[in-house]
């Protein structure tokens, strides 16, 4: 091994990286945007607010109390409907999957039930909604369990039955701490996988790996360079993605040191299965095709975008023969739950099968043309 | 005589199969320092598999082979940086420039001192120093290939069909640069299926077929023992001048040019069959009497065309 010629093939691979815009775009912007626009959507989601329109035909401070409490900090967006107006015909007009009728009488109810502690005064408040919508059930879910902390406290009886929560989490854990993980060891992975079957297939098949076997360039030169140049190209990724996602979403991962060594191990793992691949596929298009048939299971399978635990059981088992999930799992341990137990199991998981797919890559590059 | 020792290659009942298919069939010879070895041959020949295994990209199924007094199967790290190699449809790093790649193959040679400016200025690339590799057109792409086969200053130059594919124009231009590396005195080993490459360039020419060396000298050599006749060829607007050529008993052929070819003996054959066409009121628009060429030697040797159809030059008859 000659650390020069090492070197030397190291800066050609960067060179021809950063003259290739299609590979730039494909190792460091296509992840970010991908970042950008699940975050985008999924953190939507982490702060949705609804919607819900109330027609308040007592129009007193009891009533204006209420629909207060029913904001619940925000939760539920209220907008007012004119009490002279149709309520179905409003909602029906306004897409309103969801309109909550106060009526008339609701403050005099209310005081009589305080006041007088009579059984008898009590109000129905009545629910127009579209039976089609899911969120409608859902708000009128938040809504019913609102009433039942009302109708409990006016009651003037202690609730038997409490609950409190207690995260397993150190920090509030939204989706997108879950998601950057997963994408990091998917960029990692095809990156890898995909630059070492193309880098190789095309410069077999262009004949360059000939010319280069007739100088004293070694395998093993040649193999180091490669795998230093994939795991710079995976270090640029990484902390562009990072930078990204704390950017914008300002996310709350731990760094440390298990994310060098999951990205490592990532490296090694796909580098090996590319060299595998390169070796029994010539041409680089179906080396290509061969990646893909690779990568694409393994990123939807292996829990990148999201948990397996919303798959079926047999596809659960599936994921956990895929490398990519103990990256991802990982990487979660590490990033998310500081679980360095956990951390650790995982790397020596995919450590044995980097290891292992790493060496059968060196065994089946062949640098020299034919026998 | 050429003493043994002066042999820089040795090739002994050299044999290489792959499969059933017999590539190179026991072949033997030697090249002295100094001097461009041609191996002339059509496609499928046998060449390119010769060269690789001399030039340790191949390895032979049989037979010895010795390259600067190393034995090529044993030896390769140590013959590798004392020779530079142009392989066959080379290629280089697409978005790597001219001085780039010279200097990433002078780094593989770990050579510290090389030459790069002059080496550019040998292969006549100074215009396009800073041009990737992608952007130069085929003629400047081979010669970037002889420029980098050069980085480590090597003892003995392969080039594997060097000016294949290249238009007239460009394939001028590396020989050329050819001729200049001839000067220099380098060693070189040459391999083409154009016979004008052989006879402009080669000091020997080995002439290979179906894997088999069927001749091997010099060019004047091969043609003055193969091919000890004129070529005379016609070009008549009259279709009676062919008929008239072949009732005087020889054997004229048309070329793909609709040229009438006739091999004749001595030069008062000449005469005879010009004034016989005279004679019988035909007229001709041309004339042309040569020696022939390695072409024809081949064609004697092998009863083949070196090169299929027209898109080779001329072709044998």
């Amino acid at each position: 091994m000659n650390l020069r010629v090492v070197g030397a093939n190291l800066v050609v691979s960067i060179k021809s990286f950063y003259r290739e815009k299609t590979a730039m775009f494909f190792t460091i912007a296509f992840p970010i945007i991908l970042i950008l626009v699940f975050g985008s959507i999924f953190m939507d989601q982490d702060n949705a607010s609804f919607d819900l329109y109330v027609q308040d035909l007592d129009h007193t401070n009891s009533s204006a109390h209420l629909i207060e409490t029913l904001k619940l900090n925000g939760k539920l967006k209220i907008t007012k409907v004119d009490p002279a107006v149709n309520a179905t015909e409003y909602a029906k007009e306004n897409k309103a999957n969801l309109l909550l009728i106060i009526p008339k009488d609701y403050e005099r109810s209310f005081n009589q039930r305080i006041d007088t502690d009579d059984p008898s005064a009590s109000v129905t408040l009545t629910y127009v909604y579209d039976p089609s919508s899911s969120s409608a059930s859902t708000k009128m879910q938040i809504l019913n369990s609102v009433f039942a902390v009302i109708n409990q406290e006016v009651s003037g009886q202690p609730p038997f039955i409490n609950t409190a929560e207690s995260s397993i989490l150190t920090k509030k854990y939204r989706f997108i701490d879950f998601f950057i993980p997963g994408i990091i060891a998917m960029a990692v992975m095809t990156a890898s996988l995909f630059g070492t079957v193309n880098l190789n297939t095309e410069l077999r098949q262009k004949g360059v790996i000939r010319k280069l076997s007739t100088t004293p360039i070694t395998r093993t030169d040649w193999i180091l360079s490669n795998i230093l140049y994939q795991f710079i190209l995976a270090v640029v990724s990484t902390i562009a993605m990072l930078l990204a996602s704390y950017a914008v979403f300002k996310v709350s991962l731990q760094i440390n040191a298990w994310l060098p060594v999951f990205i490592v191990l990532d490296v090694f793992a796909f580098v090996g299965i590319g060299m595998i691949l390169t070796r029994f596929v010539k041409e680089a298009q179906s080396a290509a095709a061969a990646a893909n048939a690779i990568t694409f299971p393994m990123m939807f399978l292996s829990g990148s975008f999201f948990p397996i635990e919303m798959m079926p059981d047999f596809l659960q088992t599936l994921a956990r023969i895929l490398p990519l999930y103990y990256v991802n799992e990982g990487l979660r341990a590490s990033m998310i739950f500081v679980d360095h137990t956990t951390a650790l199991r995982y790397s020596a998981i995919i450590g044995v099968f980097a290891a292992v797919v790493f060496i059968l890559g060196i065994i089946a590059t062949k640098w020299e043309e034919g026998k | 005589m050429m003493k043994e020792a002066e042999h820089v290659i040795e090739v002994e009942k050299l044999t290489k199969r792959y499969g059933d298919l017999l590539a190179v069939n026991d072949i033997s010879f030697n090249v002295r320092k100094g001097e461009v070895f041609a191996l002339l041959g059509p496609n499928g020949a046998g060449k390119t598999t010769t060269v690789e295994i001399i030039d340790t990209i191949r390895t032979p199924t049989s037979g010895r082979v010795s390259l600067l007094g190393l034995d090529v199967t044993k030896k390769k790290y140590d013959i590798v940086p004392r020779i530079g190699v142009l392989p066959q449809g080379f290629s280089s790093f697409d978005r790597i420039t001219v001085r780039e790649t010279l200097q990433y193959y002078s780094l593989l040679f770990r050579v510290r001192n090389t030459d790069i400016d002059g080496l550019i200025e040998l292969v006549n690339l100074k215009e396009k120093t800073k041009e990737q590799y992608k952007n130069l057109s085929g003629g400047l792409k081979q010669r970037l290939g002889i420029a980098i086969a050069l980085v480590n200053d090597p003892e003995v130059v392969f080039l594997d069909e060097p000016t294949t594919g290249l238009d007239p124009r460009a394939r001028r231009e590396v020989w050329e640069v050819l001729l200049g590396l001839k000067k220099k005195g380098k060693t070189i080993f040459l391999t083409t299926h154009y016979m004008e490459e052989a006879e402009l360039l080669a000091d020997t020419v080995a002439i290979i077929s179906k894997g088999k060396i069927i001749a091997m000298g010099s060019p004047g050599e091969l043609i003055e023992s193969n091919a000890n006749y004129l070529v005379l060829t016609l070009q008549s607007v009259d279709e009676k001048a062919f008929e008239i050529v072949r009732k005087m008993g020889f054997e004229p052929v048309h070329d793909n040019h609709k040229n009438i070819k006739i091999r004749v003996e001595h030069t008062d054959d000449v005469r005879k069959i010009l004034n016989t066409i005279k004679d019988a009121g035909a007229s001709l628009l041309t004339l042309d009497v040569r020696k022939p060429n390695l072409e024809e030697v081949f064609l004697k040797l092998t009863g083949e065309a070196l090169r299929e159809g027209p898109a080779g030059g001329r072709e044998a008859e």
